[in-house]
């Protein structure tokens, strides 16, 4: 045996990558997998049927409304959260970081009671808005309400970090030259802020079309009017319609690993452009 | 020279990457906004909001909810909407009082439609006005076990015996588990058993159980799952599945047990005046030949016998009423025994 001079410090082998394999392939791999192959027994035209009903067609097409709404509305209260909080000194401003984070360590479940408990009508606001008719709860604007609570952290949490390492210089430069406030915002901070803004973005909109904890409560759950394609999955397993259940589902991996595959993509690009 | 050819190689790639992406995001906020969007808007129908406990599902969507629809359409020429959920009765009962919008309940148990007169929803007694008490339908609980029984188990006596997975409904959320609760404990007493030995015999069937789920339909896909040996719950569940040939489990007839009723309820704060004429409609309608016809082709019992010509008879059935009504059943079975004898005392 003769030994090979090394030449890198990276080390070569396969043997930890085979480990890695063996760990990941039954905690991640296979059941993913199993969604495929599961919608693959039934054979295209079963698939079809399965996504083509109105029902499923309803609950995918809310649920990316939401999504879409969340991570718009998100995305500005976010970014506006991150830059005061970033760039202003007051007093309270450690305790309003801790609650903004918040929503990341409640359990949705909690969310979802809580907001019923000031919205619904037994709810501290509830019960003297619901006789006025108004009452979010058990409509889309309570799926918008509960998904806009449980989102609201990952915005904050990919703009603010590259807020608080810009350079305050350069605002500062801007301010010499004559901009204003919001023109500062608008060309040197906003720019800086893109890459931040996109992946904090597709975060919110990824956690949004995956929401159930939250949305099962406020929902009501009702066919064509408020079920987002999460609770379908889960009644249509539920009721036994596994074929249902699991064509929408597969249709969510797929569109999970399409925005992340699209989110990596654009990290790559931006990083070498 | 070679440089500036490498940026816009750079570049090229930056923008179809973008492009496409471009594209795939506004192909999908097409796709999701597409229904909402004016041109869309004309003319929705009424709708009617219908919350169902589990087992419903097929029957109502398939069966029922069409018919109706048929006989507004030809009797009015308006074409109306259902927009419905399943899930168990306890579940609806309590998404009820919290506010849904439903119009129409339909719960398992007249013990949920007594909750929603202590909640303050219903007025007491309100269904006693409708056909039949406001009973819907009926239907014996049965016994569950796979294809040519290998546990051989035939009563609920036998569920009892070491060894022996049980599959239950959550008696918290689901009106069933209840219903099954009453059955394991009043067959024992139908039977000519003591009050000790009926209620060893429900703490023996719980101490085998291995599985609960919230609705009766999630229990019976756990069993189907292949969790268990057995699966206490409705006739209907597996008679509806017998006669489609889908049937993969073997049915248990208990010489007795308890027939269950499934309560209809109308809740009034969610009718709009111009839809109550509507909702009554609805209302009728299931007690009508063609509703009850429909409900006996998919196994539950009809509150008319002469649609019941194709269901097995059971040796001793009884009623909730034959033990002293839901109010008592419930304070001295249910929370007496089940819940602060039984259940708190299974080590978990």
């Amino acid at each position: 045996m003769i030994a090979t001079p090394k030449r890198s410090r990276i080390p070569r082998g396969l043997f930890p990558v085979g480990i890695l394999l063996a760990v990941m392939l039954p905690l991640l791999l296979m059941p993913l997998a199993a969604i495929f192959v599961f919608a693959a027994r039934s054979g295209l035209p079963g698939f079809v049927a399965a996504l083509s009903s109105p029902d499923a067609q309803f609950a995918l097409r809310f649920s990316l409304l939401i999504a879409f709404l969340t991570a718009f509305i998100n995305g500005i209260l976010g970014t506006y959260t991150a830059y005061v909080l970033s760039k202003y000194r007051f007093p309270g401003r450690d305790a309003l970081n801790v609650v903004v984070n918040l929503p990341v360590a409640i359990p949705t479940v909690v969310v979802g009671t809580s907001l019923l408990l000031l919205w619904g009508p037994i709810g501290i606001l509830g019960q003297f808005l619901v006789p006025l008719g108004v009452s979010p709860m058990f409509m889309p604007a309570g799926v918008l309400l509960a998904h806009l609570f449980v989102t609201f952290p990952y915005m904050l949490g990919s703009v603010k970090p590259v807020l608080d390492e810009l350079e305050v210089t350069y605002e500062e430069a801007a301010y010499t030259i004559g901009a204003n406030q919001l023109q500062a915002f608008r060309f040197v901070v906003l720019p800086a802020l893109r890459g931040g803004l996109f992946s904090g973005a597709l975060l919110t909109f990824a956690h949004s079309l995956g929401e159930f904890g939250a949305t099962v409560l406020v929902s009501g759950n009702l066919s064509f009017r408020t079920q987002t394609a999460p609770l379908y999955i889960f009644a249509q397993f539920e009721a036994g319609n596994i074929e249902a259940a699991n064509a929408v589902a597969a249709v969510l991996a797929m569109l999970s690993f399409v925005l992340f595959f699209a989110l990596m993509q654009f990290n790559k690009s931006s990083a070498r452009a | 020279m070679h440089l500036r050819e490498r940026i816009s190689q750079i570049n090229w790639f930056v923008f179809t990457s973008r492009a496409a992406l471009g594209l795939i995001v506004g192909a999908l906020v097409f796709y999701a906004v597409e229904p909402w969007l004016p041109w869309n808007n004309t003319a929705r129908p009424r709708t009617v909001i219908v919350y169902g406990f589990s087992i419903l599902g097929e029957v109502m969507t398939k069966g029922i909810f069409p018919a109706f629809q048929q006989e507004w359409q030809t009797r009015s020429g308006e074409h109306i909407e259902f927009i419905v959920s399943f899930a168990g009765s306890g579940t609806i009962t309590n998404q009820i009082v919290l506010g849904v919008p439903a119009q129409v309940g339909i719960l398992s148990t007249e013990l949920d439609a007594k909750r929603l007169v202590q909640q303050n929803v219903l007025r007491a007694d309100a269904w006693k006005t409708l056909p039949h008490n406001g009973t819907l339908n009926y239907t014996p609980f049965v016994i569950l076990t796979r294809k040519n029984n290998p546990k051989q188990i035939h009563d609920f006596s036998d569920l009892t015996r070491d060894g022996i997975g049980i599959v239950h409904a959550d008696p918290r959320t689901s009106g069933g588990a209840l219903w099954g609760i009453l059955a394991e404990y009043g067959s024992a007493k139908q039977l000519g058993a003591s009050d000790a030995e009926a209620e060893k015999q429900l703490a023996g069937i719980w101490h085998n159980v291995v599985a609960q789920a919230s609705s009766a339909r999630g229990a019976r896909t756990q069993f189907e799952n292949g969790f268990g040996d057995a699966l206490i719950t409705y006739e209907q569940e597996a008679v509806y599945d017998l006669k489609r040939g889908k049937l993969n489990d073997e049915i248990i007839y208990p010489r007795s047990t308890i027939e269950s009723e499934h309560t209809v309820v109308i809740v009034d704060r969610n009718i709009a005046p111009a839809d109550r004429e509507l909702v009554n409609a609805f209302v009728a309608f299931l007690w009508s030949d063609t509703a009850q016809k429909i409900f006996a082709e998919y196994g539950f019992r009809s509150v008319d016998a002469k649609w019941n010509t194709d269901f097995v008879p059971i040796e001793k059935p009884f009623r909730v009423s034959d033990m002293g009504g839901w109010d008592q059943a419930k304070r001295e079975i249910v929370d007496a025994l089940w819940k602060n004898k039984i259940t708190a005392a299974s080590p978990q």
